[in-house]
């Protein structure tokens, strides 16, 4: 069965004054249909480049796309022409981003940003017109589904006049009602408090259940990742360095940086906090040469500098890209 | 920490509100706390809660409207601008956002060397020398980062610079207003030691703001919780953690996502977050809380609760143990 | 660590962010274009007597036998009424075109970045109303209108045409300044010097001027060619640059006479005043993708 979006061996590439920034390094990622799966890396990984280049909203010069495939239901979007991209993200792919205050028209309400969603994409989908009123019942119940209370008077409101929570449930139901089967949220909670983090994610995991809709969600934080993934991603540099099922990665995390990564975060448990990860991230003008987290890997072998390490499988889903685990 | 420290800040019922044209916000109402010479003490809260404003009112950004803050025995209820330039150089801020902390404009160098000037801590011909020792200091290696500019370099980076710039002229009392709210994981873990590290080497007492409850649970020795300009509850570190009483803790603490089911078990049954958190232009009549919390009775909607002293050295503010304790 | 080798980093620091503008500058062709014109503009101005054919032609000459005629090859933009060579003419003419724009731009920029940063710094105190008035009334006259009236109540000359613009152009940056300075009043970098206790001067100049630099000098560049149109204006009407000088609207106003006949008197002058304005709108709009901020 072919997985909805399968990303082989992706480079990305910008050009800035000093010279290319070789950012995605050959990134593979299979997302299946209804499948929640998790990418997780620190800033500057790339896998905010990673999501635009799916959403083929990279600004081409200065980025290049220098290799690999980006394959949506088998069919490359790279190669797709720009009509039949556009028909993708009306009516396949869509998006939620860090900043709903950002993503949102300050100058028009809610209701009617919600309304122009629901109308552009059932004209793609090949259905007849809706009326206005099916319209407006139709933005009234998926903003329901959020969780959001009140929802009639809130369609009335300008995005101003709304909390970051409310807003972020706006953002969603505007992604749910184009999206039909893959959501890409790229740090959906991050700027939202605590207890209301709480509550979206425990919302878009209901959602994207019961519409059977797959998910890629993106985000620094591992908290946030495990509760809402089947499947996660750890990317680091441009490169994926270990992915597994949640559980499994997080019982049993085998990559140095995965490992140092979990160790640095603060638990509730009280361990006291760990000395981080020794160094900085890459410069992607000149990248270390093999594995890019070689210099800062207090495992580092010789051959780690030689040679980039493929994906070895470890365990049932589970693969590592280090060399410590060479078959 | 000497148990048998000094109280080196204290603060007495403090309010302070701001007129603006939707209304009075009443953005920290009463609040009562003091800080003990060396420790670290925690601020939790989320947006409204009033900790930032608290930050500013002690380092003398903003005047009380009531109440009291005293330091060294010395009240300091005053502007900065009226403030004596000893009590300048003894308090300093972290603040929560690199990006703006930093003047884009200038150097490295030149941002070290504004408090050193100012307070003429040392000769011109020294003063290099103490910049680079500050930023040895904060293991920034000199050469490399005297003179670039802080859009060359990245938000934990940016941080250290604040940090050293704060602790340039030697002072005793440090306000860290989310200092590692903005980054990623790995790079708080490196400020943060840096951070508990030189208030070991220098003997610094922290006041400590954020959001992030697991952090506090590892640095600080003692938390205070605040929710719309009230405080819920204080604590020593590990009876907080262990005995919550406040439901609006509860429901914090259930809310964070962690990463291991060690830290799970550890969470107090589940209080599932619901609800706004409201604007404090408007805040709820009674207990602040009373429209989110689970366990409301009657009296909530009217009665504003006051602190009780529930167990040695925890305070708690609220109806479900209004009799139980002395005030 | 030795001061030699702090030089160093700092001089190889300071070369790095050069090339780094320069990289951003010349992106655009035009952008080389414009400087490239201003930069021949500058020169001939500055050598004009060596390099013109007829360098006492700028002045009172008189040669009535060579009046009038069309551009050829002894004459290549012809000869205006009295015979004078009109190309040389125009060399000079944009010495009186340069000057003039670098002493209103001297004059004005100053005084108006300082009330600019000042009012802006004082917001809600009535130093900032009493500037900020100040600066609309200015603004609120039409700055043609302004120069023409002052320069009438004085004797028309280059020196008041100068004085006149210089007074009606300050309010421009006071107004630039003000707004920057007001957006900056609260980002923590400001605060930060304020706890710390520096003085309100450093906090002027050293904090605050240094974010507005680069919209100083870009609006400079832009301004300019403004300012030298407004000179060629007055000049025009007969109130700036006064014959025999070879100022290049004073040619323009001459040559206008002349039309359609004897076109190149007043044409070449007017190509010439566009030529300076363009160059120095490109350069203008260099600058401010120099200064723009590049996001990856």
């Amino acid at each position: 069965m072919i997985p909805l979006l399968e990303i082989r061996d992706l480079h990305v590439r910008f050009k800035i004054f000093e010279g290319e920034l070789k950012v995605l390094n050959g990134v593979d990622m299979v997302i299946g249909e209804g499948e929640k799966v998790g990418l997780v890396g620190e800033t500057g990984c790339g896998k905010t480049t990673t999501m635009k280049s799916v959403l083929h909203v990279l600004p081409i010069p200065p980025a290049k796309i220098s290799g690999g495939e980006i394959l949506y239901r088998g069919k490359d979007i790279l190669k797709m022409k720009p009509g039949e991209i556009r028909r993708l993200r009306k009516g396949e792919m869509s998006a939620i981003f860090q900043d709903p205050l950002a993503a949102l028209n300050p100058v028009f309400t809610v209701g009617h940003q919600l309304r122009d969603v629901i109308k552009y994409s059932l004209i793609t989908q090949g259905r007849e017109n809706l009326s206005k009123e099916e319209i407006s019942a139709q933005s009234i119940t998926v903003l329901k589904e959020t969780g959001m209370p009140d929802s009639e008077r809130i369609l009335s409101n300008y995005p101003i006049q709304l909390s970051g929570g409310m807003r972020q449930r706006v953002c969603i139901s505007e992604a749910l009602s184009a999206a039909a089967k893959l959501l890409m949220a790229d740090e959906p909670t991050t700027n939202l408090d605590v207890t209301i983090q709480a509550q979206i994610l425990r919302q878009l995991n209901e959602l994207v259940e019961k519409r059977r809709i797959s998910i890629l969600l993106i985000s620094h934080s591992l908290g946030v990742v495990r509760k809402v993934t089947e499947r996660v991603y750890i990317m680091y540099a441009g490169n994926v360095v270990e992915t597994a099922r949640t559980k499994d990665l997080f019982a049993d995390p085998l990559h140095p940086y995965t490992k140092a990564l979990l160790k640095s975060v603060p638990k509730l448990t009280g361990e006291g906090i760990s000395q981080g990860i020794r160094g900085r991230i890459p410069n992607y003008l000149n990248p270390p040469s093999g594995c890019r987290f070689h210099p800062r890997c207090d495992h580092a072998m010789p051959m780690c500098e030689g040679e980039r390490p493929a994906a070895f499988i470890v365990g049932d889903n589970h693969t590592v890209a280090c060399f410590l685990y060479k078959r | 920490m000497n148990p048998l420290s000094e109280e080196i800040l204290t603060v007495e019922n403090l309010k302070k509100f701001f007129v603006t044209k939707q209304g009075t916000v009443r953005a920290v109402d009463n609040i009562s706390f003091s800080i003990k010479e060396g420790e670290t003490c925690g601020l939790v809260g989320e947006s409204g809660s009033g900790k930032t404003t608290v930050a500013h009112t002690i380092v003398g950004i903003y005047e009380p409207t009531e109440g009291r803050v005293s330091f060294k025995g010395q009240s300091i209820s005053k502007v900065f601008s009226q403030r004596p330039k000893n009590l300048k150089k003894d308090i300093r801020i972290v603040f929560q956002d690199p990006g703006s902390s930093l003047n884009p404009r200038r150097s490295i160098k030149q941002i070290l060397e504004v408090p050193i000037t100012v307070h003429r801590t040392y000769s011109n011909k020294d003063r290099l020398g103490r910049v680079m020792e500050l930023l040895t200091m904060v293991e920034l290696p000199p050469e490399e980062y005297l003179y670039k500019s802080p859009q060359a370099i990245g938000g934990g980076e940016k941080q250290m610079v604040a940090i050293a710039r704060a602790l340039a002229t030697n002072p005793s009392f440090v306000v860290l207003d989310e200092p590692t709210s903005a980054l990623d994981v790995s790079v708080q873990a490196k400020i943060i030691n840096l951070l508990m590290h030189l208030q070991k080497n220098l003997n610094l007492t922290y006041l400590f703001i954020t959001h992030d409850l697991s952090l506090m649970r590892n640095i600080a020795s003692r938390v205070a919780i605040m929710y719309l300009g009230k405080i819920c509850e204080v604590a020593s570190t590990v009876d907080f953690f262990q005995n919550p009483f406040h439901p609006y803790t509860k429901m914090l603490l259930s809310s964070i996502p962690t990463v291991s089911d060690d830290e799970e078990d550890l969470k107090p049954q589940e209080v599932i977050s619901r609800g706004e958190i409201p604007s404090p232009v408007n805040v709820p009549p009674g207990c602040s809380f009373h429209l989110r919390c689970p366990e409301k009775m009657e009296i909530c909607s009217q009665v504003d609760p006051t602190m009780v002293n529930i167990r040695e050295g925890h305070v708690v503010r609220c109806h479900l143990w209004q009799g139980t304790g002395n005030v | 660590m030795s001061r030699i080798e702090l030089l160093a980093a700092a001089l190889s620091r300071k070369r790095a962010s050069f090339s780094k503008g320069w990289y951003k500058y010349s992106r655009n062709p035009l952008s080389i274009l414009g400087l490239t014109i201003l930069c021949l503009i500058i020169l001939a101005a500055v050598f004009a007597p060596y390099i013109t054919p007829y360098p006492e032609h700028a002045g009172a000459f008189t040669n009535f036998r060579e009046s009038s005629q069309p551009p050829n090859p002894t004459y290549f933009f012809g000869t205006d009424t009295v015979g004078r060579d009109v190309f040389t003419r125009v060399i000079f003419g944009y010495r009186f075109s340069l000057v003039l724009a670098v002493v209103v731009l001297s004059l004005s920029i100053p005084p108006g970045v300082i009330m600019g940063l000042i009012a802006g710094y004082f917001q809600g105190t009535r130093i900032e109303i009493a500037i900020m008035r100040i600066t609309d009334i200015f603004l609120a006259v039409p700055p043609l209108v302004l120069a023409l009236a002052i320069t009438v109540m004085l004797s028309p000359n280059l020196f008041n045409q100068m004085m006149a613009i210089s007074l009606m152009w300050w309010p421009w940056y006071s107004r630039l300044v003000y707004s920057i300075t007001t957006s900056l009043r609260h980002e923590y970098f400001v605060r930060e010097a304020e706890l710390t206790g520096a003085s309100k001067l450093h906090i002027l100049l050293r904090e605050i001027l240094p974010n507005c630099a680069a919209p100083i000098l870009t609006k400079m560049s832009l301004d300019a060619g403004f300012v030298i149109t407004v000179g060629a204006s007055l000049s025009f009407l007969g109130l700036g640059v006064q014959p025999p000088k070879p100022g290049l609207g004073t040619m323009v106003a001459d040559g206008a006479k002349r039309l359609p006949a004897e076109w190149w008197m007043a044409v070449f002058p007017a190509i010439a005043i566009v030529m300076v304005i363009l160059a120095f709108n490109l350069v203008g709009d260099g600058l401010r993708d120099m200064f723009a901020v590049e996001e990856v």
